[in-house]
């Protein structure tokens, strides 16, 4: 899932300044499962900025509205009734969802109101830990199941570095479990030890961050 | 010639006085089965207070806290159980973290602090919840009135 994290308040009212009337437009999907830009956020965040802009002397009125997911354009149509009545648009999509509606909305402003920060799990309540890349050649078969890319420090692709600590933990950041430690004890657990030490095809990083942004295109789905 | 005496009244107006308007959510579990409530409309020069019966203090939403604010309430007292005595298990320490973060916010945005607390307690008396809404008014005044009086939707 992907995660993201509310901007601070001080950013949001620097970027609303001067605005007579904005629209919080929040995202029912991922945004919303950890906490930063569902229906309830919104609800949260309204009377915040209101407050907020008060205190600096720029009044705001707000309008919010949050739908099941900006990253899809059925459901960013439903802005469309309200979008003409604001100033601006504050997006608490992923950063897939603001460039919706910035896309299907060139003629308003449009900011966010979250970073979004990673693919991760929910390990606990409140916990949420980054657990993949999205590096699109995904070798978990190899490793039982833990993903070097996301988890290690370095993302390294051939076993551990030699600097983990005694306790297993990581020698780049303490509270890290060196995911390799982890893939050799699992290995262990289950018989398979000698499977890491076979020689395996350089891993395809063409799917990396830079080289513009990725398509993935299924002609068997296409009109 | 002789001047006539002068006697100069001070008369305090009403309008200039800020008397702190203090919402007060308190747990159903609080106060005393037979708790006089209406002491909330006893006249005071000093504050005003409306009490809110909730189920569980663990009902309350960090959404709710500061739409109550926007609205123009100068304060709001959260009256739960004593940490290991909810009766909903941990309604009260969810309430605790939510009304910490309120008043995280409301650092952020400057509008004091002091606007939001929590008490704990078993056995209030509606006179007792009173008290605690006039020491709640005691700490908003210095901020003086919600900046979003007559601003409300």
């Amino acid at each position: 899932m992907i995660i993201a994290e509310a901007k601070p308040i001080l950013e949001l009212v620097q970027q609303l300044a001067g605005l007579r009337r904005v629209l919080i437009a929040g995202c029912g999907c991922c945004v919303a499962e950890c906490a930063a830009g569902g229906e309830r956020e919104v609800e949260t965040l309204a009377p915040l900025l209101r407050m907020a802009l008060q205190v600096e002397g720029h009044p705001l009125e707000i309008l919010t509205k949050t739908v099941e997911r900006q990253c899809e354009w059925e459901f960013v149509e439903e802005l469309a009734e309200l979008v003409p009545k604001v100033d601006a648009v504050l997006s608490l999509a992923c950063g897939i969802g603001v460039q919706a509606v910035a896309e299907r909305f060139p003629d308003v402003l449009v900011y966010p109101g979250v970073n979004t920060t990673s693919l991760a799990l929910r390990e606990e309540a409140g916990l949420w830990v980054a657990r993949c890349q999205a590096c699109g050649d995904c070798r978990l078969g190899e490793t039982f199941g833990l993903c070097p890319v996301a988890r290690c420090a370095k993302s390294l692709q051939n076993g551990p570095c030699g600097g983990t600590r005694k306790n297993g933990k990581c020698e780049v950041d303490e509270n890290l479990d060196c995911v390799w430690n982890l893939i050799v004890e699992r290995a262990i657990a289950r018989g398979q030890l000698e499977t890491l030490l076979r020689v395996r095809p350089p891993k395809d990083w063409s799917n990396s961050h830079h080289g513009g942004p990725k398509q993935m295109l299924r002609e068997d789905l296409r009109p | 010639m002789m001047m006539a005496p002068r006697t100069e009244i001070l008369v305090e107006r009403e309008a200039e006085v800020f008397r702190p308007e203090i919402v007060v959510l308190f747990c159903q579990h609080c106060v005393v089965p037979d708790a006089d409530l209406t002491v909330a409309g006893m006249a005071t020069s000093r504050f005003k207070a409306k009490l809110v019966m909730i189920p569980c203090t663990g009902k309350i939403e960090t959404s709710q806290l500061l739409s109550i604010l926007a609205e123009g309430v100068d304060g709001i007292q959260v009256v739960g159980c004593p940490r290991q005595q909810c009766h909903r298990l941990d309604g009260n320490l969810r309430a605790e973290k939510r009304v910490e973060r309120v008043r995280q916010f409301l650092h952020e945005i400057r509008m004091g602090t002091e606007r939001l607390d929590m008490e704990r307690g078993l056995d209030f008396s509606g006179l007792q919840l009173m008290l605690l809404a006039e020491r709640r008014a005691n700490a908003v005044k210095p901020l003086g009135p919600n900046p979003m009086k007559g601003d409300s939707d």
